[in-house]
């Protein structure tokens, strides 16, 4: 058990619950921007997987990591706001929209890498680079926090703010007023003289950006190159992060943080001969053991249900 | 059984009734055919569009499956897991309940049917029946989780049952790499079950070779007849439709929405289940790993197709797998990923999805008979 504890009290770990986290992250605050724009954004995961594939190919044949990391948070973009035009025009279930545009992203990344680079498994093949790491002029010194902070790259950086300014954005901004507002009832927001359509639009086009901000790191950060179907889920988990935070910014960014920590400790203790599909289970067990607590809390106090939740 | 002859207005409304069935499922007919052709016009622009021939492409495709018996035989044996895949969301979803969890229930039927069928001696007919009600009821169990959590707390049940999956198959990865590994082998798989248990061979009927496509396949047509049967004759099937129609109204009704909720969860799961006792029982003879691939969620693309209606699920499914089937065929014989049949898949559900299209054209047409009386 002491072994246990000295991984876990590591530099070495915490860095490495930073990184495994950066995905849930902004995954997980682009789902919760949607939740909170009434649209549930179950594409996150394909937006991720896009902007993964995306970004590699680009920055593999352009040469340039920045344009590379452009395109794939637009590719993104632009999914999140074809949900939006397949819920709000066409009247599709979103659900059943985001299973389509997952499908979509799968296969079409697939198709796209096996037809450019004839590789069926991902653009290894292709020299496509990373994007830079930042360190703060003399943090290192700073003990155990220099260790952990250093050698970051830039976009777990910006995972880790994305928590404030979502809660800035949500709670102290007109558009963020305006995007609650429409989640929470379109009708009474549309009466006061709301552009719904507009703010959902732009909540799932800022949904999308955050996703592909969290591809974009997969392909271009955590490694650098793209593998089919490389995000293995995330933006589903990311989803439960979502619920399981309450739909309130902190509370998604521990849920995440949650889930990073969690997959960090699996990682760990598959060196330490238990057996790491089984650890890798707890973060889902709590999840679901959350989710009945607090379905549970809510039913006994009766209050309504959110819109959202009940579907 | 006496009948009271109908008036002239019953005969009258009857026969209007009729019509408008007929019209709304020409409609729907119409509407899946036409999503079919256009979604496959889009897969032959990209493939257009990225340097490949189409026209040989789709040549291999659609008539590649039919070419050899076995290749028939491939096909079949897919469609089979996908129909029962997509039979078992297609109740929660006629319930208006969004179960994403055909995956856990799937990798739980596999387990149950193996175990028994590895481990528990029986005699034959019972060897092949005891390990499939066993998946059935460990689907079904994996069902019951999210579908009572929803029915009664309210916990949102697409959150659950992706957590469950997520649970459900890391777990069978640590049995099927651990406890249940054929100790001795280097390839990562269980022992293989006992013969008796096997789901017999469509090639030992037939005479020609089927490859794995076996009697499975009748369990799952009697699946969607009797699913069907269920939906449509039954208080329960009528429960399911109303709760799925206006849960308020049905609450109002009478009807206990709560325990109508659990059942659509625990009969999808079992069906789910059963599709494991396939794959173990049927097709592999053993526990591999990830052996349902993607099915789970292709299943749920089959029963939107199907607009949930459990016989033309088995429809969709022999489509879907005709696809998936020709998919790998294409491949081999004109070097155009097999990835492009899940573009088409994908650019179908778009398409289904676009719930304005169909009822507009509806809306049309019942404006227009209104019009002509």
């Amino acid at each position: 058990m002491s072994s246990v504890l000295d991984v876990v009290l590591s530099s070495a770990f915490l860095a490495a619950v930073l990184r495994i986290a950066t995905p849930y992250l902004l995954a997980a605050f682009g789902g919760l921007v949607a939740e909170r724009a009434g649209i549930s954004n179950i594409a996150l995961d394909g937006q991720m997987l896009s902007a993964a594939c995306t970004g590699a190919l680009v920055a593999g044949y352009s040469g340039s990591v920045a344009l590379g990391a452009l395109s794939g948070v637009a590719t993104a973009t632009l999914l999140g706001l074809l949900l939006a035009a397949l819920r709000l025009e066409l009247g599709a279930d979103a659900i059943i929209a985001g299973i389509g545009l997952n499908l979509l992203a799968s296969g079409g990344t697939a198709y796209a890498v096996y037809t450019l680079l004839d590789d069926k498994g991902g653009t290894t093949g292709l020299k496509s680079g990373s994007l830079p790491t930042v360190t703060l002029p003399g943090i290192e010194h700073i003990p155990v926090v220099g260790a952990v902070l250093s050698g970051q790259n830039m976009i777990t950086w910006l995972a880790f703010l994305a928590a404030p300014f979502v809660a800035w954005l949500f709670f102290r901004t007109r558009f963020g007023f305006h995007l609650r507002a429409v989640g929470e009832m379109p009708d009474a927001a549309a009466s006061v003289g709301i552009a719904v359509r507009r703010v959902q639009y732009t909540g799932l086009a800022l949904s999308g950006a955050l996703a592909g901000l969290a591809g974009v790191f997969l392909s271009m950060g955590y490694v650098s190159f793209f593998v089919r179907d490389m995000t293995a889920g995330r933006g589903f988990i990311a989803l439960a992060a979502v619920f399981l935070g309450g739909l309130r910014p902190w509370g998604v960014f521990l849920a995440a943080l949650g889930f990073g920590a969690a997959e960090a400790l699996a990682v760990q203790l598959g060196t330490l001969d238990v057996p790491p599909q089984l650890v890798s289970t707890i973060p889902y067990v709590m999840t679901l053991a959350a989710l009945a607590l607090y379905a549970w809390r809510r039913k006994r106090r009766g209050r309504a249900v959110p819109a959202a939740a009940s579907l | 059984m006496t009948t009271t002859p109908m008036t002239a207005i019953e005969t009258e409304d009857r026969r209007q009734y009729r019509a408008t069935r007929r019209r709304d499922f020409a409609v729907d007919l119409s509407m899946a055919l036409a999503t079919i052709l256009a979604a496959l016009a889009i897969g032959f622009l990209v493939m257009l569009a990225t340097g490949n021939d189409p026209i040989r492409a789709y040549e291999a495709m659609l008539t590649g499956p039919l070419d050899r018996s076995f290749r028939v035989g491939r096909w079949l044996e897919d469609a089979t897991t996908l129909t029962l895949l997509g039979l078992s969301v297609a109740i929660p979803f006629r319930a208006r309940q969004i179960s994403l969890g055909a995956e856990s229930q799937v990798y739980a039927g596999a387990l149950a049917a193996a175990t028994v069928a590895i481990f528990l001696p029986l005699p034959p007919v019972f060897a092949v029946i005891v390990p499939m009600a066993a998946a059935a009821a460990a689907g079904a169990g994996m069902g019951l989780v999210p579908g009572s959590m929803k029915a009664r707390l309210g916990a949102n049940e697409i959150v659950a049952t992706l957590m469950l999956n997520a649970i459900v198959v890391r777990v069978y990865d640590y049995l099927v790499n651990g406890p249940l590994k054929e100790s001795g082998s280097s390839a990562v798989h269980s022992k293989n079950i006992q013969p008796d248990s096997a789901l017999t061979p469509l090639t030992d009927w037939f005479g020609v070779p089927l490859g794995r496509a076996n009697i499975g396949l009748g369990v799952m047509l009697l699946t969607a007849v009797a699913l069907w049967l269920l939906l449509t004759r039954t208080p329960l099937g009528y429960r399911i439709r109303m709760t799925g129609a206006n849960p308020d109204f049905a609450a109002y009704g009478g009807i206990r929405v709560p325990r109508v909720i659990e059942w659509s969860f625990v009969i999808g799961g079992a069906v789910a289940g059963l599709a494991g006792a396939h794959l173990v029982q049927g097709v592999y003879g053993r526990l591999e790993p990830g052996l349902a691939g993607s099915l789970a969620f292709e299943g749920i693309v089959v029963a939107l197709l199907a607009r949930n209606n459990p016989l033309v699920v088995v429809v969709a499914g022999l489509f879907y797998s005709y696809l998936r089937a020709g998919g790998d065929i294409m491949e081999q014989q004109t070097d155009v990923g097999t990835e492009i049949v899940v573009v088409i898949q994908a650019v179908i559900v778009l398409l289904v999805t676009a719930q304005a299209l169909p009822n507009l054209l509806k809306r049309r047409i019942a404006r227009k008979q209104v019009g002509i009386r």
